[in-house]
């Protein structure tokens, strides 16, 4: 069965912090690797409004999600040294556990892993020349709980983490992360289950960076306008490098969704830069 | 240059609650655990991220250091992961 659903969402973990005192924590951690980052702090009511307007395209992203009826949700993050260290970075990680859970803050997760969806698409790369790292033992983190708490709160279908490095250097090719895209929506095509995916993080930001607080917005909005084209296949063509002058190593988990969704236009977008480290953008592809 | 025992240990500062404990109390002897360069201990104890960074360490490993500082305990940011 094609893909059901397919959408690309932003995790900045102050989508889920509240205005006020916890957005003020993360800016003066953050803000500490450039301390002039902080002269330009958004006020308690951007904060909000920025956090209504997240709400919103989540909204829509959530209704696109349920209106498809998914029997599972696909997601596709980072790791940031929650799972993975250097005594082992996986390119490529799908998990094969039974359940997964993480906390963020006071939230706590906690999903049923479809570790059958995980080993179809482990054995198919395999046969095609993608082979992935995978495991049973994964603590979800704000890469996909921020997300998740906006889309699937309950968790009322399973869910199959996957994971990309862009974390580390060095990152896979937006290419190879495209032709991964590829491999699940075959891998989708040959089951009679309703496969839905997300992939989470971006746009531009420059975390643990001296560059934090830039946001490269016009890099930001070429890549939307890309995406309502139709023509995502285009961004494989990026270099690593490119992307990381941007800010947008994690734009490589949602090149995944992009070789998934081929050449279907992006039926929805939205983009907030947060004033604070990064551009906030979210998309949905109703027809695939 | 890798910088692993060093980066290790910033890991282990945000994941680890014995080493963040021990570290309040006796932050040498957590060092001592660690293979790190003098020049590498100068920077844990100044407390920099930027030095951190400098030495080659991922820059979001380096702002754990801060979770050391009294000012830094509270902040929201040790709840997430």
């Amino acid at each position: 069965m094609p893909l059901v659903s397919a959408l690309a969402a932003s995790h900045a973990p102050n989508i889920l912090l509240e205005p006020g005192s916890e957005w003020e924590d993360f800016m003066d951690l953050h803000y500490s690797m450039a301390p002039k980052g902080s002269s330009n702090r958004p006020t308690l009511e951007q904060q909000k409004k920025l956090r209504q307007d997240a709400e919103a395209a989540f909204a829509v992203l959530r209704e696109d999600l349920e209106r498809s009826h998914p029997d599972v949700l696909v997601v596709v993050a980072n790791d940031q040294f929650v799972n993975f260290f250097w005594n082992n970075i996986p390119t490529f990680f799908v998990t094969v556990a039974e359940e997964v859970k993480g906390q963020f803050t006071r939230h706590r997760f906690q999903y049923r892993n479809h570790k059958e969806l995980g080993n179809a698409i482990i054995r198919a790369g395999m046969e095609k020349g993608i082979d992935f790292s995978y495991g049973e033992n994964i603590e979800l983190q704000h890469t996909q709980n921020v997300p998740l708490y906006f889309l699937l709160r309950e968790p009322s279908i399973p869910i199959l983490p996957i994971y990309v490095n862009t974390w580390v250097d060095p990152a896979p090719s937006p290419r190879r992360c495209y032709q991964v895209g590829e491999l699940i929506r075959a891998v989708a095509e040959q089951s009679k289950e309703r496969i839905a995916i997300l992939a989470t993080g971006g746009l531009s930001h420059f975390p643990g960076s001296p560059r934090i607080g830039e946001i490269d917005e016009k890099f930001d909005h070429r890549l939307l306008e890309v995406l309502r084209d139709g023509k995502g296949k285009a961004l494989a063509d990026y270099s690593v490098q490119e992307l990381l002058q941007a800010g947008d190593t994690e734009f490589l988990n949602w090149m995944v969704v992009i070789g998934a969704v081929g050449d279907a236009k992006a039926s929805y977008t939205a983009y907030m830069p947060d004033f604070v480290a990064t551009g906030w953008g979210f998309v949905s592809w109703r027809s695939l | 240059m890798s910088c692993y025992d060093l980066s290790r240990l910033l890991f282990d500062l945000k994941m680890k609650d014995s080493v963040y404990e021990k570290a309040l109390t006796d932050f040498e002897d957590v060092m001592a655990n660690y293979e790190l360069t003098a020049e590498e201990k100068t920077a844990l104890r100044d407390g920099d991220p930027r030095k951190l960074r400098q030495l080659g360490v991922h820059g979001m490993l380096c702002l754990y250091i801060k979770r050391l500082q009294p000012e830094f305990r509270d902040n929201i940011y040790w709840q997430q992961k």
